[in-house]
């Protein structure tokens, strides 16, 4: 009787085990397949819901601290190297003999660049989201100082005399100058868009910005980016050079003589759509060559071979006798090695007419790179030793220093600098971001277009073949997981569809990621990337009388005139906080006849200010441009009715706007109080 | 260089022989031709020092004259004939023209306009920074920077800045300040941040503004209707200078303020604010203001379009000649309605005198001027002059 009972429960818990089980995977897989737009990803719901999780105790299991080494300097005697760790806002004092780390010292919030003093007695570290230089005592490893700078600070260079300290600032474009006896800045020039890399000649008179990002020019026209001259003893700029179709000038470097300066530079095909990768030739990378002439010429030369890219080409370095140039190759995982002499014999075989259309030549790389030496993973900033017997490189993702002996040019044993040997999902997605392995010959990574997991500032045709325009500007990564709908029409309703069969269709032209990988990159993407602090325009949280007017005129209900303003019509509608978006599609009139005629996913406003262009297609080069040109109708917000004081207000608001994360903190405080009050 | 030197008014020996020796030095001494010639000359090339009469205005150096007029029109390589402004910026020298801006370097004149990037071909105001040299650019159609080559347009239309038709612009250490037709305009080059002072928030009549200059932590608006606003860059805080007569055109109490409302320019230099306007002059030395009209001192006219003040002297630029002071002395420079030649009048309180300028300036509508070292340059309604600082003795 007992056994009886039990069978007829066993049979009910199985009949109940498969009335939850068929209906149950039904609605799992209509789930999955809807989240991923396929039909087979794995039914695993930890693929998802686990390493995209925003839980403090989940995400602290996840992940790991890594290092991230971005940029080195190594001391007179080669037997020091100070490394920056950007993620850990550290700089590390590597012994070079030994290959371990000495001492961990603390500085500002994600560091960028270090450089050390003459007398090696200083190291100066550029902190590039706090707006500041620690000036590190080397004997004692201690932060002596702190050095306020424009927004961004990024590469650095000591004047001639030792007294004045040359800050790039990335965010701002524009390079500070500190007297390094007051400690103050004295002035701030305009450099070109976004720059970083910075050198001054061997004869202390030249010193040389680049930037990354191309000047804005409406759609169609060719992109020229600004390289600055800055005279090193009068303090002023002496000249823009435009460099033609390239933008990406991360890093730059002159020969000991002092004849040629070396920079890193990519050229895009933006106007062509972007299918094209699979013939070919759509992001090209290699070097600017500027002569130190009269002429001043900037030759630029592809690092590239006709079947094999060599993309993001980051930082680059010379040997001492002035033979070698090494460069960083980051989306490849390797070093090419230069011969420069090889270059200086090609600019000289070469006829003007020739070296103005060389740029294109893919097989050119075949005449001066000598040797491509794989690295570990995402290698970035190069350091050579001061006999130039080492050079040291950081292997940002590989959380090491590889080190290549330069007269055999092979890999020594790297430096490990002690990070977690745990390769965690994010990271596996974070590597995969940043190489172009996944595109047809390796022509770009996800940060090509997306440096700093931002945007790149230009507007491409996502068109395919023969299928005319479909012009759009390139969105910012930076904290996108909770905004769905992607796209700017909002087509892909997660971030799996985005970059998932589409993604190699369109953009990639190879194998689409394995499944594996792109959990990684969408746990990466979705939770992995997050926004600088808005130091520009609301360092403390505190508006200014400016920014409160503004956000009256955003929240506002009724016109100048006293009048209801449609409920529709109002920014807060559409653009609430956290994210100032509410994921909803709307019609801005500002469809381009070459566009499918169809919605706009409201997007999301933190951090806009570092956005520009604007629009779906990036035809507002400012916030201002959106009413002022191309808001004359008032469907994009009632705004016609403000004074040219009230639009600066409101725009000094959305330039405040910070990141979702307070808001949603002023909302959980805000929350809070209402239980309180009850 | 001055052929002839001529006498209006006859005056005693020792006089003359004074203007000759001063002239011959490119400077009018002040103080030099009172009647009792109680001012005493240490050096007449450098400085002067003197016993100051008490209702004297107290001016330590010589007045310059300039002479040797050399004048640019359409016709040697302006790319139009109405100048409207002009700055000396080291080695060359930047003219803002109906038709472009014009740079004259080397004996050459190169043209910049809307196809080179400018945000308008009517360049109305220059200055140069001195912190980063750069060039800022108040044009018809809004402000340009010029950055050694490449150029960067504000408008009203993609920033923050108020309006753009600007009048004036004026570099301050790293901010950038601008007068247009629809407010002031500040524009902080580090935060990249425009503030616009308007009626709404500012003491003035109503946003049309003329002019702005920065001095003594302050900067100085000349509002159209508002007389002068002052803006103390410390405190943040606006006052007020507005002609306590109201918009009269005439100045029922001398010296009691500005001499009117409607202000065309204002120009900072030695503690000295001067005040340019439609009827007249205006010294402000942060107590007392002293006016000065046509009728009673050497200004050219009333009619004031733009004033720039170096050193202890204000150049003011009017529709009937160029005229300069220090407050006491004056000189004035025209030219003949029927040829090129002109003349430049010295006055002081007692005496008069002339000089043949041949050739002389371009126009007597001078808009716009601009001095350095030993040069001056002047912008016309028919060019721009370019004038020397006379050291060789007058003939």
């Amino acid at each position: 009787m007992k056994k009886t009972r039990l069978l007829l429960l066993f049979g009910a818990l199985v009949v109940l085990g498969l009335l939850i089980y068929f209906p149950g995977h039904k609605w799992a897989r209509k789930h999955v397949n809807y989240m991923t737009a396929v039909t087979d990803h794995p039914l695993k719901c930890t693929s998802c819901h686990l390493s995209t999780s925003k839980n403090a105790f989940i995400v602290k299991m996840l992940n790991e601290d890594y290092f991230s080494p971005f940029n080195s300097a190594v001391s007179k005697d080669g037997s020091r190297l100070y490394v920056v760790s950007q993620d850990l806002d550290q700089l590390l004092v590597v012994d070079t003999k030994e290959k371990t780390v000495l001492d961990h010292i603390m500085v500002g919030v994600h560091p960028h660049s270090v450089i050390l003093d003459q007398d090696n007695s200083l190291a100066y570290v550029s902190n590039q989201w706090s707006d500041n230089v620690s000036v590190i005592d080397l004997a004692t490893s201690k932060v002596v100082d702190t050095l306020d700078t424009g927004n961004g600070p990024s590469g650095l260079v000591l004047s001639a005399d030792g007294r004045f300290l040359h800050v790039v600032n990335t965010f701002g474009s524009d390079l500070s100058i500190i007297d390094l006896t007051s400690k103050k800045e004295i002035k701030r020039l305009v450099t070109g868009s976004d720059p970083t890399g910075t050198a001054l000649s061997p004869d202390g008179k030249t010193l040389m910005v680049t930037s990354r990002r191309a000047r804005m020019v409406p759609y169609g026209e060719p992109l020229v980016s600004d390289l600055t001259l800055i005279n090193d003893s009068t303090q002023l700029i002496t000249k823009h050079m435009d460099v033609e179709e390239a933008y990406l000038m991360e890093n730059i470097a002159f020969t000991p003589s002092g004849d040629l300066a070396l920079m890193t530079l990519i050229r895009p095909k933006n106007l062509v759509p972007t299918v094209q990768v699979e013939g070919g030739w759509m992001m090209t990378h290699g070097i600017g060559v500027i002569e130190q002439n009269e002429d001043g010429r900037i030759v630029q030369l592809l690092l590239d071979e006709p079947n094999s890219y060599y993309s993001d080409p980051f930082d680059i370095v010379i040997s001492p006798d002035g033979k070698m140039a090494y460069v960083s190759n980051s989306g490849v995982d390797c070093i090419s090695v230069i011969s420069i002499d090889s270059i200086r014999a090609i600019i000289k075989s070469t006829s003007t007419k020739r070296l103005e259309t060389i740029a294109n030549d893919l097989g050119m790389s075949s005449r001066f790179v000598l040797k491509r030496i794989k690295t570990g993973a995402n290698p970035k900033g190069l350091t050579l030793s001061p006999d130039g017997k080492k050079l040291y490189i950081a292997e940002q993702l590989e959380d090491r220093i590889g080190v290549i002996d330069t007269e055999t040019l092979i890999k020594e044993k790297s430096i490990d600098l002690g990070g977690p040997d745990r390769i965690t999902v994010a990271r596996q997605g974070r590597r995969l971001f940043n190489n172009a392995g996944h595109t047809f010959q390796n022509q770009y990574a996800c940060y090509t277009c997306h440096p700093d997991n931002h945007e790149d500032g230009l507007v491409y045709n996502m068109a395919g073949k023969d299928m005319g325009r479909n012009v759009t500007n390139t969105q910012s990564l930076r904290e996108i997981g909770d905004t769905p709908p992607f796209k700017w029409n909002g087509k892909n309703q997660t971030i799996y569809k985005q970059d998932g069969m589409r993604f190699s269709t369109v953009l990639t032209r190879t194998e689409q990621f394995s499944y594996d990988d792109l959990d990684a990159l969408v746990a990466y993407i979705k939770r992995g990337i997050k926004y600088p602090p808005n130091l520009m325009y609301n360092p403390h949280g505190e508006l200014s009388e400016a920014q409160l007017r503004g956000r009256e005129l955003f929240n506002r209900s009724e016109d100048n005139l006293g009048n209801v303003i449609p409920e529709n019509n109002r920014c807060i509608t559409c653009h609430p906080p956290p994210f100032y978006t509410n994921l909803k599609a709307f019609d801005v009139s500002t469809l381009a006849v070459t566009d499918d005629s169809i919605l706009f996913d409201t997007p999301h406003l933190n951090n806009i200010y570092a956005s520009a262009p604007y629009l779906h297609d990036g035809r507002a080069k400012t916030l201002e441009e959106i009413w002022t040109i191309y808001g004359q109708d008032d469907k994009h917000g009632y705004v016609n009715d403000m004074t040219k004081m009230q639009l600066n207000d409101l725009i000094e608001y959305l330039k405040s706007i910070r990141a979702s994360e307070y808001y949603q903190e002023e909302e959980t405080e805000q929350q809070a109080s209402f239980v309180k009050t009850d | 260089m001055a052929k002839k030197a001529f006498f209006k008014n006859s005056g005693s020996i020792a006089s003359l022989l004074i203007v000759l020796v001063i002239g011959s030095l490119g400077f009018v001494l002040p103080d030099t031709f009172t009647n009792d010639h109680k001012q005493s000359v240490v050096n007449a090339g450098s400085s002067a020092k003197k016993e100051i009469e008490p209702t004297r205005i107290k001016a330590d150096n010589p007045m310059p004259i300039y002479g040797n007029w050399k004048n640019f029109t359409s016709k040697n390589g302006l790319p139009g004939d109405k100048a409207y402004c002009v700055k000396i910026d080291g080695d060359r020298v930047l003219v803002g023209t109906h038709e472009g801006l014009a740079v004259y370097q080397d004996g050459k004149w190169k043209t910049y306009t809307t196809e080179d990037g400018l945000a308008h071909n009517g360049v109305l105001a220059i200055d140069v920074s001195k912190q980063t040299g750069d060039v800022w650019l108040g044009t018809m159609g809004g402000l340009t920077r010029w950055s050694t080559g490449t150029f960067e347009n504000f408008t009203q239309m993609n920033s923050g800045m108020p309006n753009n038709l600007i009048y004036a612009v004026t570099c301050d250490g790293k901010d950038v300040w601008v007068a247009t037709g629809g407010g002031a305009g500040h524009y902080d080059t580090y935060a990249k941040k425009w503030q616009i002072f308007t009626e709404e928030n500012a003491p003035m009549h109503e946003p049309w503004t003329y002019g702005v200059c920065a001095g003594d932590g302050k900067i100085f608006i000349a509002a159209w209707g508002g007389g002068v606003v002052e803006y103390t860059k410390k405190t943040k805080k606006f006052r007020d200078y507005v002609d306590p007569d109201g918009n009269m055109e005439i100045d029922l109490f001398p010296d009691d303020g500005i001499v009117h409302d409607i202000t065309t320019g204002t120009s900072w230099s030695n503690g000295i604010l001067w005040v340019g306007t439609y009827f007249g002059l205006s010294r402000y030395d942060g107590v007392h203001w002293k006016g000065y009209f046509d009728h009673d001192s050497g200004l050219a006219s009333n009619f004031i379009n733009f004033i720039k003040a170096s050193g202890d002297v204000v150049f003011i630029c009017t529709d009937k000649g160029l005229s300069t002071t220090d407050g006491n002395n004056w000189i004035t420079y025209t030219k003949n309605e029927t040829n090129t030649n002109g003349k430049a009048v010295l006055l002081t309180d007692t005496h008069s005198t002339e000089m043949t300028m041949t050739p002389s300036i371009s126009h007597n509508y001078t808009i716009g001027v601009d001095v350095e070292g030993e040069q001056i340059w002047v912008a016309t309604s028919k060019g721009v002059s370019q004038g020397e600082l006379l050291k060789q003795p007058l003939q």
